[in-house]
């Protein structure tokens, strides 16, 4: 056991490589160079086009690619028999994930098909020569838990508090395409109706304003989507709005829901629930407005008003307008 | 139809993170276990969830045994409530708090499953609202040889299968596969039934069934965990709010735009 370091990606994503793979790949490479092994970069699926060169700024050593008309879908049962025999051929000591809504499935029962020992939510690794430390969030980000792991890991890493950064020197990685058979593989689960994707993400937006529930009435939802109509960005929400119905999923941020990284994240009647917060808190800018002083949001604002958002937020959308 | 459905006992995460907004959350000499007696123990929402959805079969007509299991150190409370909900079947596996991580979990789960002649249908919480792992389904699903649906805000049986809508980031995703199956149920699902007062009181005197690791042919070593568990703290949050005053909203609403477009966050 335990040759390369392999960062894995198969999510394809808008751009065709999961958000965070750049700060995935940053961490991926300490451990590397701790344990002193190679660090690979497996691609299940098609290959889109700037893994090479993303790969090279991080000093990846090997591109590897598992192409087979059958995982055009990112299909479970194919995408996890695929990536159990890169395991069993490639025998890494540490496969990492950028955790996406696929990823949360998939590495877990990969762990589990190839006997590794799988730890989710990851903030930070260590090597313990040879093992891991992981240190992952518990409790919607109340709490900090750290783990370890003897024998070989799968990790699904959140992106968002990580930081990329390039490698001293780059690599020009060598791209091997690995073969898995896949022929008695068959899913299990077939797709009745895909999701459809309408319109801009709120995972990408630059500018969100988001509303919970002192908002206290449904139609006091459109504050909100008129304020961020007027900053040109997109509207969120807390969970238990989205639960009483005010707005869509679509609009959930935290840990049950979006994990946003705006520019300007402007939260309203949002009390600050640590499982909201890990779905804003890498905002650049995090204003909030409360009429409690003592709301656990103002703990993670820059800015804050204490007010009644009901007023506040018409206000602001004239501030806006008005120049 | 033998549905399975997986509970967890967790801390309250409302109170822990009331006690963590206080700066007041006490973790023991081990440097790990939220020791606070104060938190109330509770039945993890997503798998009430899960009990719930189980309900629906049966409000809809579905003919079957509601089976609710738990791994834990003594969830009578929590097994006593999934009684008063519906549950035919409460059992318990108990082992020591924290002593035991999500891949001995899924196996005493797939033991017992199998101790009981397998599922047709097994429901989870689509996470654990302690350590929000989430990992426990899909670890069972490899044990037991199922598909994992995960995320369901909705779950319906047509005769032997099961068709799942699942909350995915692109929206709402439909997918089928055939039982035995594993899905994992998510807060989109609505909220769980309130059990009635006679239900509630009957249930109070009932006893869990045990099944233990030497029942279930488990040895020590084989939950023995892999990802074990060394530390615990409180996340620091960088509090350095800077309250905009001013007589009305509007004077308010000004101050606050003027400084973001001074910083150019907006333009
Ligand atoms: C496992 C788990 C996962 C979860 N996942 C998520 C998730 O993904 N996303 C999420 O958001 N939550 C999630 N939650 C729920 C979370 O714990 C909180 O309950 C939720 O975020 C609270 O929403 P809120 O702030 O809108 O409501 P509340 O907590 O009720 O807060 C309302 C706030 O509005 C303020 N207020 C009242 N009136 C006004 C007014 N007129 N003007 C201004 N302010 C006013 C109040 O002072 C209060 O601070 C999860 C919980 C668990 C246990």
């Amino acid at each position: 056991m335990s040759n390369a370091l392999v960062f894995c990606s198969f999510d394809a994503g808008r751009d065709g490589i999961p958000a965070g793979a750049e700060e995935v790949l940053t961490l991926a490479r300490k451990i590397a160079a701790a344990r002193g092994v190679d660090l690979d970069w497996l691609v299940v699926g098609a290959k889109p086009a700037a893994v090479d060169e993303i790969a090279a700024r991080h000093g990846v050593a090997h591109v590897d690619q598992i192409d087979d008309a059958k995982l055009a879908e990112a299909s479970p049962d194919l995408l996890v028999a695929a990536l159990a025999g890169y395991v069993s051929q490639h025998s890494p000591g540490l496969l990492m994930m950028t955790q996406t809504f696929d990823a949360r499935l998939i590495a877990p029962r990969l762990a589990g098909r190839v006997g590794a020992g799988v730890v989710m939510n990851v903030v930070d690794l260590e090597d313990t020569g040879g093992g891991v430390k992981a240190t992952s969030t518990a409790y919607g980000g109340d709490t900090r838990v750290e783990y370890d792991i003897a024998g070989a890991a799968v990790v699904g890493v959140v992106a968002d508090p990580l930081l990329p950064e390039p490698a001293s020197s780059s690599s020009s990685p060598e791209s091997r395409s690995v073969a898995v058979d896949l022929g008695g593989v068959d899913e299990r689960i077939q797709v009745v109706q895909k999701a459809s994707t309408e319109g801009p993400r709120l995972e990408d937006a630059q500018i969100i304003v988001a509303g919970g529930r002192g908002l206290q009435e449904s139609e006091n939802y459109a504050l909100v989507e008129r304020l961020a109509e007027a900053l040109g960005g997109m509207a969120g929400a807390s969970r238990p709005i989205v639960d009483d119905g005010w707005t869509d999923t679509a609009h959930q941020v935290g840990l049950t829901g979006k994990i946003t990284r705006p520019v300007l994240y402007l939260a309203a009647g949002i009390s600050g629930a640590s499982q909201h917060m890990v779905g804003c808190t890498a905002a650049k800018t995090l204003v909030a407005i409360n009429t409690d002083p003592d709301a656990a949001i103002f703990k993670y604002a820059q800015y804050g008003i204490v007010g009644d958002c009901l007023e506040v937020l018409p206000a602001l959308t004239k501030a806006v307008k008005g120049g | 139809m033998r549905i399975v459905i997986c509970v967890k006992e967790v801390l309250d995460p409302d109170a822990v993170d009331n006690y963590v907004l206080h700066g007041k959350l006490e973790i023991g000499d081990d440097g790990k276990t939220l020791t606070q007696t104060s938190i109330p123990r509770l039945m993890n929402a997503y798998d009430e969830q899960a009990i719930e959805a189980a309900l629906r079969f049966r409000d809809n007509g579905v003919e079957c045994t509601l089976d609710v299991v738990c791994v834990g150190a003594d969830p009578t409370a929590i097994l006593r409530q999934a009684a008063a909900m519906g549950a035919d079947e409460i059992t318990t596996v108990p082992v020591e708090n924290g002593s035991v991580d999500g891949h001995a979990v899924a196996k005493i789960l797939a033991a017992y499953v199998q101790s009981k002649g397998g599922a047709d249908l097994i429901l989870c919480g689509r996470q654990a609202s302690d350590d929000d792992q989430g990992v426990v389904p899909a670890l069972l699903g490899e044990l037991l040889d199922m598909p994992v649906l995960t995320i369901a805000r909705d779950v319906q049986l047509e005769g032997d299968r099961v068709r799942v809508t699942r909350v995915t980031p692109e929206g709402d995703e439909i997918v089928e596969a055939s039982c035995p199956a594993i899905v994992t149920i998510s807060n989109e699902l609505g909220t769980p039934r309130y059990p009635t007062t006679m239900r509630t009181m009957k249930a109070r005197r009932l006893q869990p069934d045990q099944a233990t690791l030497e029942s279930l042919s488990l040895s020590a070593d084989d939950v023995r965990p892999v990802v074990a568990m060394s530390k615990q703290y409180v996340s620091s949050v960088q509090g350095n709010c800077e309250f905009i005053d001013g007589a009305t909203a509007d004077d308010q609403a000004s101050a606050l735009i003027a400084k973001l477009r001074a910083e150019r966050v907006i333009e």
